[in-house]
């Protein structure tokens, strides 16, 4: 009877694993396979001609880019910042659970109220219009969670004789900071920051109402009124709006191309993600 | 290590300029935004006057008509597009702009249905039976001489110009439309592809897109009987009920950038894109 | 420095709050609580009520996590528990990769397909067409997978493995291994998964959008019916995603209505992760132990 429970739990966790494993191939199966067909050198190049129906996707490819680029820059010291100040400056477990709580809340705050609150602040209020910059802040800001909890995770996770010399030799807490926990654990950040951009890549809702439009755009010279395109909003409005054969080809080697780069991101991370289970686990 | 420190210290300084160092508005570039259903003509228009005089124009479809007539309003945006006339509401909201109309060609909004109603027979509907599927009155296809089918009617979402013309067409004014919440459609190819898709389907839809493949046309049975199809020749006459003009509107007679742009497409080579996409040229309408 | 960007983290975040408070403040006024539990929703006749799109974002957020949460947490004990070693990493990589898939692409992937089998499959239930909220949750089901599975597998793994190997070694089965061992030792780190794809669900906008069918209004007629699941209906985020915002802007009332949205789904979303914090403070204690 228990080898039969046994055997049966075995077979029912297997056919989860499988079903899944099934889907995620499904998905990129058949991106890949109605996508593949819209691939040329020409399509990665050329900037969107006919409403999406010919041409290609250079500038969404480079205005995804820029918002990844500034996504990151906005990022990187307010993540590390609050990663020190979790790990390192406070000293009570009470402030620390305050911060941690912070940090649940703005990572799930949803992606489309980051759309609707640049709207209301850097759309009309700072009178931007739609702005590479309002989209690259509201990524950033939306990805802050995901990047300074990996850093985080792996300033935890360092040898506490190493802290513990670094105390010894009486330096402070920025000393310690500088030549120690950051050096070791810059691993982390890194790790974050891939896996932050790869969200922020495909995300359409913050950006919607803020920095992208369908066509027209190229490389932003200012701030004000200066949009850029993007693959995902390319291909939402695609979803709903392609009057022409052509532009549904156009649209799933957009999604090919944006799946790669979100692939891409998470591929480069995956090695530090599986380093630290392994690492966990021992 | 002191590198990393300075390096990280001079964000905060980094981001304040970021946030201040805004630059004022650029003079040269259009902006145009409105209508889906004005917008394949007019982006492709936009890509030819990119390429031949070098300038830079921006073509976005945020909110249908209505987003393009209040983005106009409040100068986020040069030229709009509409396939509906400016309402005298808009006009008040907005008294500083002028709206000026430029009409560029003509649509119509046909009501198609899925291939399954079409094949049993129904190809014409009335203004009466339409409200009553729009009232909740007429719920199967039966009701109307066709299959034993319940009705999946998509309306058009609000803002949208198609919705406007048709909510016109049935009741006379858009807002003396009653109370409805169907399941709603965006764009013209999400409507195209549901309707497709969905048997015992009805939806409005840009004429152009009404293949007769996927989707078919209804005809409109006038009081006296007369079924009218929303054929080019009908829409010219303005025998088909629904049509409507397509606008681009600007602040005031065009000048400058727009005015390159509104006179492009209303010169042939301008007005034979509007045909290009299915929409009849001003010269079709006499 | 770090306490300057931690303040102007908390800044943006309460900025956002404020925000959402303010600019909703005239539907508050007008309407009081009744704009929660309203039940129609007329823009043209300035009607707020919010209470369907609430009902919907809830029926597709439970929905989801119901039909992903065993097949999540039945691969993780696989992988974890079962799964050998040399097999374990190619498996979690390729899911820890997808958990990453974009959401227009499902998004895609829903109208293209999803729509049409639940609504060939369902045929016999009548339905009026494959945009229901059942779709929409079974592509929100779809788009969590990855990342409660994954997670499942983290908590599970931080069981040591010493504990299992013992277990065995005392004559429990694989199963009975997993289960009173595993199972029981990672609840919390399993139950706040959840509720991180909780919060997930509840916030996503486009694929939702693209499935759900857009219909105002669509409220049961009994709490307890399944009806509407196989309906379309409208929930908080593919409401805020529409065509309305564009509309709303520039009425001071309409505008007020749709911010209300957008505060109703930050206060739930909030709320449910202070819950998850609840639940793991004890264990957030135990492990988070300060560098000092």
């Amino acid at each position: 009877m228990r080898r039969c429970i046994d055997r049966l739990f075995v077979l029912a966790t297997a056919a989860c694993l499988l079903f899944a494993l099934g889907v995620i191939s499904f998905i990129v199966g058949v991106i890949v396979w109605r996508g593949f067909g819209a691939l040329s050198w020409q399509f990665l190049t050329d900037q969107i001609r006919s409403a999406g129906a010919a041409g290609g996707i250079f500038y969404n490819i480079v205005g995804t880019l820029i918002l990844l680029a500034t996504a990151l820059i906005v990022c990187v010291p307010l993540a590390t910042g609050l990663a020190l100040m979790h790990g390192v400056y406070l000293k009570k477990q009470r402030s620390r659970e305050r911060l941690w709580l912070f940090l649940s809340v703005l990572n799930g705050v949803p992606s489309i109220l980051f759309g609707l609150f640049g709207l209301m602040v850097f759309v009309k209020f700072f009178a931007w219009g739609k702005s590479w910059l309002a989209g690259g802040v509201l990524l950033g800001l939306m990805i802050l969670p995901t990047v300074a909890v990996a850093l985080l995770e792996r300033i935890k996770t360092l040898p506490r004789p190493y802290i513990e010399a670094a105390a010894g030799l009486g330096l402070s807490d920025s000393q310690r900071v500088w030549s120690v926990v950051l050096p070791q654990s810059v691993g982390g950040l890194v790790t974050g920051l891939l896996l932050g951009l790869a969200r922020a890549a495909g995300e359409t809702a913050p950006i919607m109402f803020t920095a992208t439009i369908f066509a027209g755009a190229n490389i932003p010279t200012g701030i004000k009124e200066s949009p850029v395109l993007s693959l995902p909003y390319h291909i939402f409005v695609l979803a709903q709006d392609s009057f022409d054969p052509a532009a549904a080809e156009n649209l799933w080697g957009s999604a090919l191309v944006l799946l790669g780069l979100v692939l891409l991101l998470s591929l480069l991370a995956l090695p530090a993600r599986l380093n630290f289970h392994e690492e966990a686990e021992k | 290590m002191m590198n990393c420190k300075t390096w990280i210290s001079r964000w905060p300084v980094g981001l304040v300029v970021m946030f201040v160092a805004v630059t004022g508005v650029r003079g040269d570039i259009l902006k145009i935004n409105g209508s889906t259903t004005v917008n394949p003509p007019a982006a492709e228009a936009a890509e030819i006057l990119r390429e031949e005089k070098g300038m830079t124009i921006q073509v976005d479809t945020q909110g249908g008509s209505s987003g393009g007539i209040s983005m106009l309003g409040d100068g986020l945006v040069q030229l709009g597009m509409a396939s509906k006339p400016v309402s005298d509401e808009s006009r008040a909201r907005y008294p500083a702009v002028q709206f000026k109309q430029i009409h560029v060609g003509e649509d119509a909004v046909a009501l198609v249905v899925s291939r399954d109603v079409w094949e049993a027979g129904v190809e014409s509907i009335s203004r009466e039976q339409m409200q009553g599927i729009y009232e909740g009155r007429i719920k199967n296809w039966k009701q109307l001489g066709g299959p034993d089918k319940r009705i999946a009617f998509f309306n058009k979402e609000p803002g949208r110009g198609t919705w406007e013309v048709f909510a016109k067409w049935l009741y006379g004014s858009s807002k003396k439309a009653p109370q409805a919440s169907f399941p709603e459609v965006g764009g013209n190819e999400e409507a195209r592809n549901k309707v497709a898709s969905t048997r015992g389907a009805i939806s409005q839809l840009s004429s152009s897109w009404a293949d007769g493949k996927r989707v078919f046309a209804l005809s409109i049975k006038l009081a006296d009987g007369r079924l009218i199809l929303p054929s080019n020749k009908n829409i010219a006459s303005h025998q088909y009920p629904m049509s409507r003009p397509l606008f681009l509107l600007s602040n005031g007679e065009p000048k400058g950038e727009v005015k390159t742009f509104v006179d492009f497409l209303l010169s042939e080579r301008g007005q034979a894109l509007v045909r290009k996409h299915g929409y009849l040229s001003l010269d079709q309408l006499q | 420095m770090s306490f300057f960007f931690t303040a102007l983290a908390a800044f943006f975040l309460l900025l956002m709050l404020f925000l959402f408070v303010w600019q909703s403040l005239p539907v508050w006024r007008q309407s009081g609580l009744a704009y929660v539990t309203g039940e129609s929703w007329y823009f043209r006749q300035q009607e707020f009520g919010a209470l369907a799109m609430i009902y919907g974002t809830l029926v597709v957020s439970l929905l989801a996590l119901l039909l992903a949460a065993p097949v999540g947490i039945g691969a993780a004990l696989f992988t974890a528990e079962i799964l050998p070693r040399r097999w374990r990493l190619p498996v979690k990589a390729a899911v820890e990769l997808l958990a990453g898939v974009p959401s227009v692409v499902y998004g895609l992937l829903g109208i293209l397909f999803l729509r049409n089998w639940v609504y060939d499959g369902l045929q016999y239930l009548d339905l009026l067409s494959g945009d229901t909220l059942l779709t929409a949750g079974i592509l929100l089901a779809l788009m969590i997978l990855p990342t409660v599975m994954t997670l499942s597998d983290d908590a599970l793994r931080t069981v040591p493995a010493a504990q299992g190997r013992a277990a065995r070694g005392l004559g429990l089965t694989r199963a009975e291994t997993a289960i009173w061992v595993s199972l029981a030792q990672s609840w919390r780190g399993m139950v706040s998964a959840l509720l991180l794809a909780l919060g997930r669900v509840l916030g996503e906008t486009i694929a939702v959008f693209l499935v759900v069918g857009r219909r105002d209004n669509a409220l049961p007629e009994s709490w307890l019916s399944l009806r509407p699941l196989v309906e379309a209906g409208q929930t908080l985020t593919s409401k805020l995603g529409g065509s309305e915002i564009n509309i709303a802007y520039g009425d001071p009332l309409h505008w007020a209505a749709m911010v209300g949205l957008a505060l109703l789904l930050l206060i739930v979303v909030a709320g449910i992760t202070w819950l998850g914090n609840i639940l793991m403070r004890r264990k957030e204690g135990e492990s988070y132990a300060s560098l000092h």
